[in-house]
């Protein structure tokens, strides 16, 4: 980063509570020398990640959360959700969540498409919070370490769904079920709802993206992210680390079939949230 | 860990640079090891270290492999050397063409030919680095010893050879009587080592590609003769990923070497690079550091701790004092 871990911590003392400052300087993680794990993740980054998101989290999105007893407290484990709304966001979103609402506090460790570590500046940033390049080499050794990962098995066709999709999730990709049933990892699905009326876009363009070094590029239709409110729901966690042995992480059939399961869940506290709101900005 | 029951006696190939220089005395205290023979590029009589009991010190231009077979079969030979430790690499990444090809890569061939043939040498390690590994964004940022290899064709000699000499090695893994162990270590951070990072931090100024601050995993002299010493030890063979005790960003590694860290548009690094070797005679080389400054990687040494029981324990001495003003890359040709 252009500045030092000293600065970052001198914003986040500013900027934040004592409470919060004291979960952010509890973290549990893997120090690999000089205060960052090997991913770069580092306590006081985290703790500006907080100073950058809190705003949109408390006040803009205003997110209301479900399920915090399903996080882990210890352990391996990954959370798996849907993707929507053209930016990151719900990422963000539930990064925050579970820094704030998990005990002991613990980072979930966004797992990104590759095109993100090479983005400049973003990637870095992003880094220092947590998040890593979505390689199974990456995420094997999180989980190994007892680490909390954060996938979207949608992945970009996720994020960038067509308005008329909304809530209707894409094909859910296998590598979470797999890695979760090879490294004993239970899944936490979670339910989005909100993201996907943030940002509605008019199209999207892969020959856009490749100019800017992403994917695919949406065109919104509107200038910023509605203040739509986001309502998150943390389902029962499914427990493949008691279900199957590692080895059955290489049954495709085990594999599709954890992967499915997860989906459902995940279509369910959809479909429970998009219940319980009065209207999308509400 | 495995240990070898037996006194070692040690041929060092490369004694004249640092890393071969510390190693030796290393070996001379170690009350495990019988005999020394350090071979050095320079003439004998200017080898630093004396000890008439245990060390033999001979000139050998190891490019020529008549010289290489008469140090074998000849003192080696007469002392019954039991383990060799390659740690020979041609130091600057600016120099091309068979000499180095010869030095970097045919000498390891050569040797190994020999020491198969040898009678009483049963074992040998090779040092080779983490420069040998591919860093792209989706690949991992921790670099295990089945990490992809940069083959790629625009590599330049410096790399290509190091990759040449770690294969040829590992090909030649179980199939005689020598035990070969390869050890993959991260940037030694000193100088006369052929670091990269090292010449790219004698500058006051350092330019970085703006927007990225990598990973980065650095070893010190003393961690790196501990590996070797380790590995020499040790009745495994294998290939070891030796990582250093820090690994920290980029942009911390130029402050804690006391440098002034300035972001710069990828694209012009090269060639800003490339005009202040021209004006100034230093080393580094953008282009071929380019992914490692803008992708992190990191060597897992998890197979070193469990076979090797290595663990770094030297971490580098950060500000490091006297960075010496003028370079002092030893004429290892």
């Amino acid at each position: 980063m252009a500045f030092s871990p000293a600065i970052a911590n001198a914003i986040a003392a500013l900027c934040l509570s004592d409470e919060s400052r004291s979960r952010t300087a509890s973290l549990s993680f893997q120090d690999a020398g000089h205060g960052y794990d090997a991913f770069g993740m580092h306590p006081s980054y985290v703790a500006l990640g907080e100073v950058l998101v809190s705003p949109l989290y408390d006040r803009y999105f205003r997110v209301q959360s479900h399920g915090h007893e399903n996080l882990p407290s210890a352990g391996p484990a990954i959370i798996a959700g849907n993707h929507s709304g053209n930016l990151p966001i719900d990422g963000m979103m539930v990064w925050l969540d579970v820094l704030r609402h998990s005990s002991p506090p613990r980072v979930a460790r966004p797992i990104a498409d590759h095109f993100v570590p090479s983005l400049p500046y973003l990637g870095t940033l992003f880094a220092r919070g947590g998040m890593v390049g979505g390689s199974r080499g990456n995420a094997r050794t999180l989980l190994d370490s007892g680490e909390m990962l954060m996938i979207f098995p949608e992945g970009v066709p996720g994020i960038v769904k067509p308005w008329s999709e909304r809530y209707q999730l894409q094909h859910f990709r296998e590598g979470h079920a797999e890695l979760a049933i090879r490294h004993r990892a239970p899944i936490v699905p979670v339910g989005i709802v909100g993201g996907e009326e943030q940002l509605p876009a008019l199209f999207s363009s892969r020959r856009l993206g490749k100019l800017v070094g992403v994917p695919i590029l949406p065109i919104p239709a509107v200038p910023v992210p509605l203040p739509v409110r986001y309502h998150l729901h943390y389902g029962e966690p499914i427990p493949v680390h008691e279900e199957f042995t590692p080895d059955q992480a290489d049954d495709p059939a085990v594999v599709r079939e954890t992967a499915d399961r997860v989906k459902t869940a995940v279509e369910g506290l959809i479909r429970r949230g998009l219940d319980k709101r009065n209207g999308v900005f509400e | 860990m495995s240990q070898q029951s037996t006194t070692n006696r040690v041929l060092v190939v490369g004694a004249g640079a640092p890393l071969g220089e510390a190693l030796v005395r290393r070996l001379l205290a170690d009350p495990a090891v019988g005999h020394v023979v350090a071979a050095t590029g320079y003439p004998a009589d200017t080898f630093p270290i004396e000890s008439p009991d245990k060390l033999t010190v001979c000139s050998v231009d190891i490019t020529r492999n008549r010289q290489l077979h008469h140090l074998l079969f000849d003192t080696a030979k007469q002392l019954r050397i039991t383990t060799v430790v390659h740690t020979a690499m041609h130091l600057s990444a600016t120099d091309e063409g068979p000499r180095v090809h010869a030095y970097n890569v045919e000498s390891v061939r050569n040797l190994m030919d020999h020491c198969e043939r040898h009678p009483t040498i049963n074992r040998l390690v090779l040092r080779s680095a983490s420069a040998v590994y591919q860093v792209q964004r989706d690949l991992p940022v921790l670099i295990g010893e089945e990490h992809p290899l940069n083959m790629a064709g625009s590599a330049p000699q410096w790399v290509r050879d190091r990759i040449e000499a770690d294969v040829w090695a590992c090909t030649r893994m179980g199939m005689g009587r020598l035990r070969i162990t390869v050890l993959r270590m991260a940037e030694v951070l000193a100088t006369g080592t052929g670091s990269q990072l090292f010449d790219y931090l004698e500058s006051p100024v350092c330019f970085q590609p703006a927007g990225f601050d990598p990973m980065i995993n650095v070893l010190t002299i003393d961690d790196a003769v501990e590996a070797m010493c380790r590995a020499i030890h040790c009745a495994e063979q294998g290939v070891f990923n030796i990582p250093g005790a820090d690994t920290l960003p980029l942009s911390e590694v130029i402050l804690q070497w006391g440098r002034l860290g300035l972001p710069a548009i990828d694209s012009v690094l090269t060639p800003l690079y490339r005009l202040r070797r021209r004006l100034t005679g230093h080393d580094f080389r953008y282009g071929m550091n380019r992914r490692w400054f803008i992708y992190s990687g990191v060597l897992d040494g998890r197979r070193a701790r469990e076979t090797l029981g290595y663990s770094p324990s030297h971490p580098i001495d950060w500000p490091v004092p006297n960075i010496p003003a003028s370079r002092e890359t030893p004429p290892v040709i």
